[in-house]
């Protein structure tokens, strides 16, 4: 009966503990623009044949690239989402949380919301300025609300991970060594930054299975080519049941004994 | 001293039957202890970090659950009707679990959403605990300004915002300068007085368990060694001590007239046994009421020859029957790594 506004009030707290952190929100705009604004334009030199126009998609890198700043960001901020575990843990706000009469499941899912808002923020930054360097896209403002779901559906995937993993690590710093060995690979090994075309074989192997290239590929579609549904679909079954594993899974991990 | 609330009639609102916690490695935490409390009344856990205090506390606010016996809060088992036992306990945990990032107000708004207070009371009952504890002015500050006191006294607040049956207090003076250790044992004197609530606090300072609790257990190594009044386990020690000093320079003072003096005493009535202590000046005397002794001593030696130097009674402290029971003083304690890491954040953020 009170689930929602169990929710609600974790969510609450989260937003407000991040807005009340100005250099952070600078940081999580200021990483992707980076990204976008030297690599993207670095990478146009290399990419402005025939050739690699043929592998991309698309005779612009950037516009290649900005569905992968966009994965990119929305997996780090997923990923480390569960540091914020770690540190109610430490404080004693988590066995707060726990001893207050809340739906378990509504502390993982109200942090995934407020990471989800957090991302979408980040993403709409990062439309605005690809947008400003030249990158079109093609399905308009439809078509990045769209992109908009996926983007949740994967943060709140990664954040479930992460999340999980906080409630039986209890050190900041294993989560932090376990969250960095997985996530560049996770990115180096999809067709987050380079396209599956120009990967050896072996490389396109692992990008196959990794959730990572079905998160960019439909938002890559719908920047560069349009609703072109049998690219998009797949993409969006898969995050759809990405997130669901997820949130049950953390739904479960919460309602042991994680004090 | 606060009145002892009469047992035969308030009903027993926490139930503790068996309780065990048994941790992976076989680390026995909890040995099968028992001990009920009363609606009402100010029930204390004495012992050391590692003695199971906080295992219990957290098994007995649901926060972990029990691996034998069962736990009945205000009738209700703590793992199968959890969500009921959360909604009349308030805990205040040794953190100072309060968010830094929020202003004082806002961690009580956050404290009644959790508790669902209905949204058009929110307001009224934060002004009501924010007055209970004296933090009114500062409710619109953030709560990293505020200092160590004052976010102990903001966390209490949180504990109370739902007016709970029972309040569970981990340790809740540790750390804290005497100013603020006094105003919280009045706060805590007072919410038993006003709202007939019922306090579980554990707590390792002696005084503080004396003064406040009607009935203390001693837990150690996992175990209830004792469970009374403070007064009451006091007495059972042995007895308070009268020491009397016959300084041996005095003329008066001849090894004859201390003989007739200690053979007087020793028919006195409360007198159990009188000894000399190492000094062989001083004649320790273990009596069951001191206070009353001394005036009878001397008026006994009154008529004898002897000069009385100096007369100290000293009554048992808990810190007696703490040893009595436990071979040990309270301060010998061991601790671990995660242990002293969470003590030192914790003291850390106390005395910020």
């Amino acid at each position: 009966m009170y689930f929602l506004s169990d929710v609600y009030y974790v969510c609450w707290r989260e937003m407000k503990r991040f807005l009340s952190q100005k250099t952070r929100i600078l940081m999580t705009v200021f990483q992707p623009l980076v990204w976008l604004v030297l690599m993207g334009n670095m990478m146009d030199g290399l990419t402005s044949n025939s050739m690699a126009a043929g592998m991309l998609g698309i005779d612009n890198y950037l516009s290649f690239m900005t569905p992968g700043i966009m994965i990119m960001t929305t997996l780090f901020g997923g990923v480390f989402g569960g540091v914020s575990i770690i540190w109610d843990r430490r404080t004693g706000f988590l066995n707060k949380m726990l001893a207050a009469p809340i739906a378990r499941a509504a502390i993982p899912l109200g942090k995934m919301i407020a990471i989800a808002i957090q991302s979408i923020f980040q993403i709409a930054v990062i439309a605005v300025i690809a947008a400003l360097f030249g990158v079109k896209f093609v399905t308009g403002m439809a078509g990045i609300l769209f992109m908009l779901v996926i983007i949740i559906l994967f943060s709140c995937g990664m954040a479930g991970i992460s999340l999980s993993l906080a409630t039986v690590i209890k050190s900041h710093e294993t989560l932090m060594a376990v969250v960095n060995f997985l996530t560049l690979p996770l990115m180096f090994t999809s067709a987050t930054i380079f396209p599956k075309l120009a990967m050896p074989s072996w490389l396109k192997v692992i990008a196959t299975w990794n959730p990572l290239t079905y998160a960019v590929e439909p938002i890559r579609t719908l920047t560069v080519h349009g609703w072109v549904w049998p690219r998009i679909l797949p993409g969006l079954a898969l995050m759809l049941l990405f997130a669901a594993v997820m949130i049950a899974v953390s739904t479960r991990q919460f309602s042991k004994s994680i004090a | 001293m606060p009145s002892v609330p009469d047992t035969g009639q308030n009903p027993v609102i926490i139930e503790v039957k068996n309780l065990s916690q048994v941790f992976p490695g076989n680390i026995t935490a909890v040995n099968n202890i028992s001990f009920s409390v009363y609606a009402g009344e100010i029930f204390g856990f004495l012992g050391p970090n590692g003695a199971g205090k906080s295992t219990t506390i957290a098994v007995l606010t649901t926060l972990l659950k029990p691996t034998g016996g069962q736990v009945l809060i205000a009738g209700y088992n703590t793992v199968k009707q959890a969500d009921r036992v959360r909604a009349v306990l308030g805990y205040v945990s040794q953190d100072l679990a309060v968010d830094d990032s929020l202003t004082g107000r806002e961690n009580l708004i956050l404290q009644a959403g959790f508790y669902h207070i209905p949204r058009h009371e929110i307001r009224q009952r934060c002004d009501e605990v924010l007055q209970l504890v004296g933090l009114e002015e500062h409710a619109g500050r953030l709560v990293e300004t505020y200092s160590g006191g004052m976010r102990k006294r903001l966390d209490i607040a949180a504990g109370l915002i739902h007016r709970p049956q029972i309040l569970f207090l981990d340790e809740p003076t540790l750390g804290l300068d005497i100013q603020t250790r006094q105003q919280i044992w009045h706060y805590i004197t007072g919410l038993r007085e006003k709202y007939n609530m019922t306090i579980f606090l554990t707590t390792h300072y002696m005084e503080e368990a004396d003064s406040l609790c009607n009935r203390i257990a001693i837990i150690d190594r996992g175990e209830i060694k004792t469970i009374g009044r403070p007064a009451q386990l006091k007495r059972e020690v042995g007895g308070e001590l009268v020491k009397i000093r016959f300084t041996g320079g005095e003329n008066n003072n001849t090894a004859e007239n201390i003989a007739a003096a200690r053979h007087v005493i020793r028919k006195l009535p409360t007198v159990k046994s009188i000894n000399p202590d190492q000094d062989h000046e001083t004649q320790v005397i273990v009596s069951s009421d001191g206070e009353a002794l001394v005036p009878l001593i001397f008026e006994a030696l009154q008529p004898l020859q002897v000069k009385i130097n100096s007369v100290v009674v000293k009554k048992p402290t808990l810190d007696d029957v703490y040893l009595s029971f436990t071979g040990r003083n309270l301060r010998d304690e061991a601790t671990d790594k995660n242990h002293a890491l969470q003590s030192m954040i914790r003291m850390r953020r106390i005395r910020s």
